[in-house]
């Protein structure tokens, strides 16, 4: 079994082994959701024009949540120096680990969405762009909190330190989203914006395995 | 199988943490057949050399060469079982080795076999004792063929009867060629090795 599969293979048993690693997210999605027409007016239209921003950052939050500790346990079993003698480049294997985690546990996020955007009553053909801009944004948002997590591996409280440093990363995706969801609503052409979302996606995909694999490599090198 | 010939050669080699000077100016060759225990009392660097050679620490002075050529090189040829669990708890144990290693089922129950986890091949790392824990990261000593063995504290938590299994695994992989670097508190009566002593350095 070639390396590639055996790392996708251990992805999705270890899903098998923590169901709660993909729920809890979930569960936090809809709970923000469900809370919002609580803490608002119970108004439709209200709902239904704050409604798709709101899912995007709700959805932008549970991504950060299920993503701080992407390498965290692997790090501290010692799995994770194991990886340096595989025959393959560490950023090959962090491009594949981020990929099976935007597989399964961001893509499933995104899933439930249209839930979401009913309990809102978001209109349909802003939900769809919801959809669209998420498939499109989150690869990147995933490489930027997957970086943020590598980054802090070594120190004990890591979690909302790595979200913090890669902060100003997410604040350009967040825009972009947001110009979209913008002219989703208005009936203009959303095709500009989701092609420089794209380029986001695919720039941080080929760049940040790279940025990761040095971070781990820092961190592997300053521990016992 | 019989492993080509390999030397290690580490020349010059120093290390400071924290402002502490670890090991100076540390040369040895490490040749084919060669089983070196790392002695020293805690904190005297052990780990952190072992790590050196692995390519898992930054060499700060001095070099390691492996056939001459530099270390980062050759990392491929070497198994290193640190004394992390080197397992992931939630896998059971043949997921594990076979991540790790690749290797097909029927090696890897032979190897888990030898190592005294027969029976064992679907339990989840998490509901084994320590020292079962300790033979499952073992397990790749026997369906991995890497030349050069790195192992951090490999007798830790072993029970006797695996103390010799392991004695007599080493003895058998010096025997064709490969080499082997370890660290332990207890020194093993069943193998014979030469020894370093770290932790002189004043």
């Amino acid at each position: 079994m070639s390396l590639e599969r055996r790392m996708l293979t251990r992805e999705l048993k270890l899903i098998a082994a923590r169901p709660g690693d993909i729920f809890k997210p979930m569960w936090f999605l809809m709970l923000v959701i469900s809370m919002v027409p609580l803490a608002l007016a119970p108004d439709s239209d209200l709902l239904s024009e704050i409604g798709s921003a709101m899912i995007w950052v709700a959805t932008l939050l549970a991504l950060l949540l299920n993503t701080e500790h992407l390498f965290q346990s692997d790090f501290s079993d010692g799995v994770l120096e194991q990886w340096l003698f595989l025959d393959r480049p560490l950023a090959w294997l962090v491009g594949l680990k981020l990929i099976a985690h935007w597989l399964f546990h961001v893509l499933p996020l995104i899933l439930i969405t249209p839930i979401a955007g009913i309990m809102l009553s978001v209109p349909t053909d802003v939900l769809l762009a919801l959809l669209v801009t998420l498939v499109i944004a989150t690869p990147a948002l995933t490489c930027f909190s997957g970086l943020g997590a590598a980054l802090t591996l070594g120190s004990s409280r890591s979690g909302i330190l790595g979200v913090l440093v890669m902060m100003p990363l997410f604040v350009p995706v967040v825009i972009l989203a947001a110009g979209v969801l913008i002219r989703a609503m208005d009936g203009s052409d959303t095709l500009p914006l989701l092609a420089l979302l794209g380029a986001f996606s695919v720039v941080a995909a080929t760049l940040v395995p790279i940025a990761v694999s040095a971070a781990i490599r820092l961190n592997i090198g300053g521990s016992n | 199988m019989i492993f080509e010939p390999i030397d290690i050669e580490i020349s010059e080699l120093s290390c400071e943490r924290d402002d502490r000077l670890l090991f100076k100016n540390l040369s040895m060759t490490l040749s084919s057949g060669q089983i070196l225990r790392v002695a020293g009392p805690n904190g005297a660097g052990k780990t952190t050399l072992l790590r050196m050679i692995a390519g898992l620490f930054e060499i700060q002075t001095g070099a390691i060469r492996m056939n001459q050529s530099p270390l980062t090189e050759c990392l491929e040829q070497i198994l290193y079982i640190g004394h992390k669990p080197q397992v992931t708890k939630d896998l059971t144990v043949l997921d594990n080795l076979k991540f790790l290693t690749g290797s097909d089922d029927d090696h890897l129950k032979r190897a888990l076999g030898d190592v005294g986890l027969k029976g064992y091949h679907d339990s989840l790392v998490k509901e084994l004792s320590q020292g079962q824990g300790r033979r499952c990261a073992l397990a790749r000593l026997w369906c991995v063929e890497s030349p050069i063995w790195i192992l951090d504290e490999p007798y830790t938590a072993l029970d006797v009867e695996m103390v010799k299994t392991l004695d007599a695994r080493i003895t058998a992989h010096a025997a064709a060629g490969g080499i082997c670097l370890f660290t332990t508190h207890q020194p093993p009566q069943s193998l014979k090795y030469t020894t370093l002593e770290l932790g002189h350095v004043t």
